[in-house]
């Protein structure tokens, strides 16, 4: 641990290499009147630039998790760590990908992979520029003055994506970005994600619901359980990309974590 | 298919869409229902008596067309007298109180509309005050329109101030209410911190379709309200519709009307050309 300076506020910052530290994370809501435990006692850490992917039956609280990581909802009890600093709120070091998508329908796709680059916490010299090659990353040339009405469910989460990258954030936080996407899409983008990752060397999470989704993308899979929500059990996959779904061990892997999840 | 459906189907309170379907059916049909709405009311006044219960077609174009034929002098400061056509004049008149109402009424009122519905704490305060003013119609607070400024072109403004304050308070109130906090959520992930920013950058445009509906709503409901107003003395079209009237020279009235109309089409058009061409994303 290269950890020399002692900590401005003790309890603020966890000592760790990894890029993010969940640390004995609960969340509970209150449900007129009664007390309901989305999260129990979540620890994990995330390596940089690794893979994660989080899968879990309805219910068991990935999305909680995911947003409390992101800084949209703070825990009961516990931690989350980016790069050693408690998350108390959204920030650039933190990209979010949605399953909805939620581009600014008001603004072209430059405009909304523009959107982090005009802010004054931002400096870049050559914002035109920089939007540019998103646009080439991501594949979209010629749609750069489209609208999202105008766009298909993919186009619009290439969008997503290369607007998250566009303020060059660490990690990535994706939830259930191609849920809503036809297969043949959704196999295209898993291929283009996997290329951005390997391009950008960002830190990913990523939830899902798929098993073969994660299989396909993760370095590692978090396995959750509901009622109350809790890490189940952590997979290491060990497969070379681009893996194929017909591979007996991508299949082992598959059923492996569905029994896991009681599919 | 009635006048009053919208063809587009893409707003709520559009004004007749005489303009936008220009299919030759609907503009024939257009044609024979003006006709024959031309006829019923000719054809009435021929058998009304006495004359001015209801004045023809014919009489009120004709009266229509010597508002803008004939010339009234009008003391324009340093130039001295200048003969301006009397309708012009009028509507001038009118316009002396309708546009600074409406402008700072909206002004005012997507100002208070923004504000009470990004904050909830301010929203806290003053709803119970919005509740109790807001259904209080325009033309209630004639009243102090009279007792504060007079009943002039700022007296009427007052009153067209209020109309105005209130459809756009609700415009953009429920547009800001409404935005989806996807949106904040990604915003504040790409570095927006302020909340003047959010409302810049994500708020307004969001909530841009809300207002700007409120405010086209608005450009109709405060003609009414100028008339209303220049019934009680302000001086414009509204007054003269009365004041003609009470001549006995109804087919003026009419005429008058006849400008109000035409202004309010022409205002409604260009405002739904120009809210189109900003809302081109939607």
């Amino acid at each position: 641990m290269a950890l020399t300076d002692s900590p401005a506020e003790s309890g603020d910052i966890a000592d760790s290499e990894s890029k993010i530290v969940v640390d004995s994370l609960s969340k509970r809501y209150e449900v007129r009147g009664e007390s309901v435990t989305a999260l129990d006692d979540v620890s994990f850490e995330v390596a940089d630039g690794e893979f994660l992917c989080i899968v879990g039956p309805s219910g068991c609280g990935k999305t909680t998790l995911f947003r409390t990581i992101a800084g949209l909802e703070s825990p009961s009890e516990g931690s989350v760590y980016v790069d050693d600093e408690r998350v108390t709120e959204p920030g650039i070091d933190r990209g979010m990908v949605f399953q909805n998508y939620a581009l600014f329908p008001w603004r072209t796709v430059r405009g909304n992979i523009r959107f982090g680059l005009d802010r004054p916490t931002c400096e870049c010299p050559d914002c035109e520029q920089r939007v540019q090659e998103l646009v080439d990353l991501v594949g979209l040339s010629g749609f750069e003055d489209a609208y999202p009405k105008e766009l298909s469910g993919g186009m619009k989460q290439r969008v997503g994506i290369a607007r998250a990258l566009a303020v060059d954030p660490d990690v990535l936080l994706m939830d259930e970005p191609f849920g809503s996407l036809d297969p043949n899409t959704r196999d295209t983008l898993h291929g283009e994600l996997l290329d951005i990752w390997r391009a950008t060397n960002k830190t990913i999470l990523f939830v899902t619901h798929e098993v073969e989704e994660a299989v396909t993308l993760a370095d590692r899979i978090l396995v959750m359980a509901a009622d109350p929500g809790r890490v189940d059990d952590v997979v290491d996959v060990s497969l070379d990309r681009p893996r194929q779904r017909t591979d007996i061990e991508f299949v082992e892997y598959v059923s492996d974590i569905r029994e896991r999840l009681g599919q | 298919m009635s006048l009053g459906t919208a063809t587009d189907g893409d707003d709520e309170t559009s004004a007749l869409d005489l303009f936008d379907d220009s299919s030759p059916l609907r503009l024939g049909r257009g044609a024979v229902g003006l006709i024959a709405f031309l006829v019923v009311w000719w054809a009435g006044a021929q058998v009304t008596t006495p004359s001015y219960l209801l004045p023809g077609p014919i009489a009120s174009a004709t009266a229509f067309v010597d508002l803008f034929t004939e010339s009234t002098p009008v003391a324009v400061p340093l130039v001295g007298n200048v003969a301006i056509p009397v309708g012009l004049f009028k509507l001038g008149q009118s316009l002396l109180h309708y546009i600074p109402g409406l402008l700072l009424g909206a002004t005012g009122g997507i100002a208070l509309g923004v504000t009470m519905g990004w904050s909830g704490q301010i929203d806290d305060y003053l709803t119970p005050v919005v509740r109790i003013l807001r259904p209080i119609p325009p033309l209630a607070w004639v009243v102090f329109a009279i007792l504060w400024f007079g009943i002039h072109h700022t007296g009427a403004a007052f009153i067209v101030f209020v109309g105005a304050f209130w459809i756009n308070f609700y415009g953009a109130y429920s547009g800001v209410e409404g935005v989806s906090t996807d949106y904040t959520e990604v915003a504040s992930s790409l570095g927006v911190e302020t909340d003047w920013q959010m409302i810049r950058l994500v708020m307004l445009p969001a909530a841009a379709p809300s207002v700007l509906t409120a405010f086209r709503t608005s450009i109709g409901r405060c003609w009414m309200i100028v008339v209303g107003a220049e019934l009680f003395g302000a001086p414009g079209v509204g007054y003269e519709i009365i004041n003609a009237s009470n001549n006995l020279a109804v087919d003026t009235s009419v005429a008058y009307m006849l400008v109000i109309s035409l202004v309010y089409v022409g205002m409604d058009v260009s405002f739904r050309t120009f809210e189109r061409r900003v809302l081109a994303w939607r």
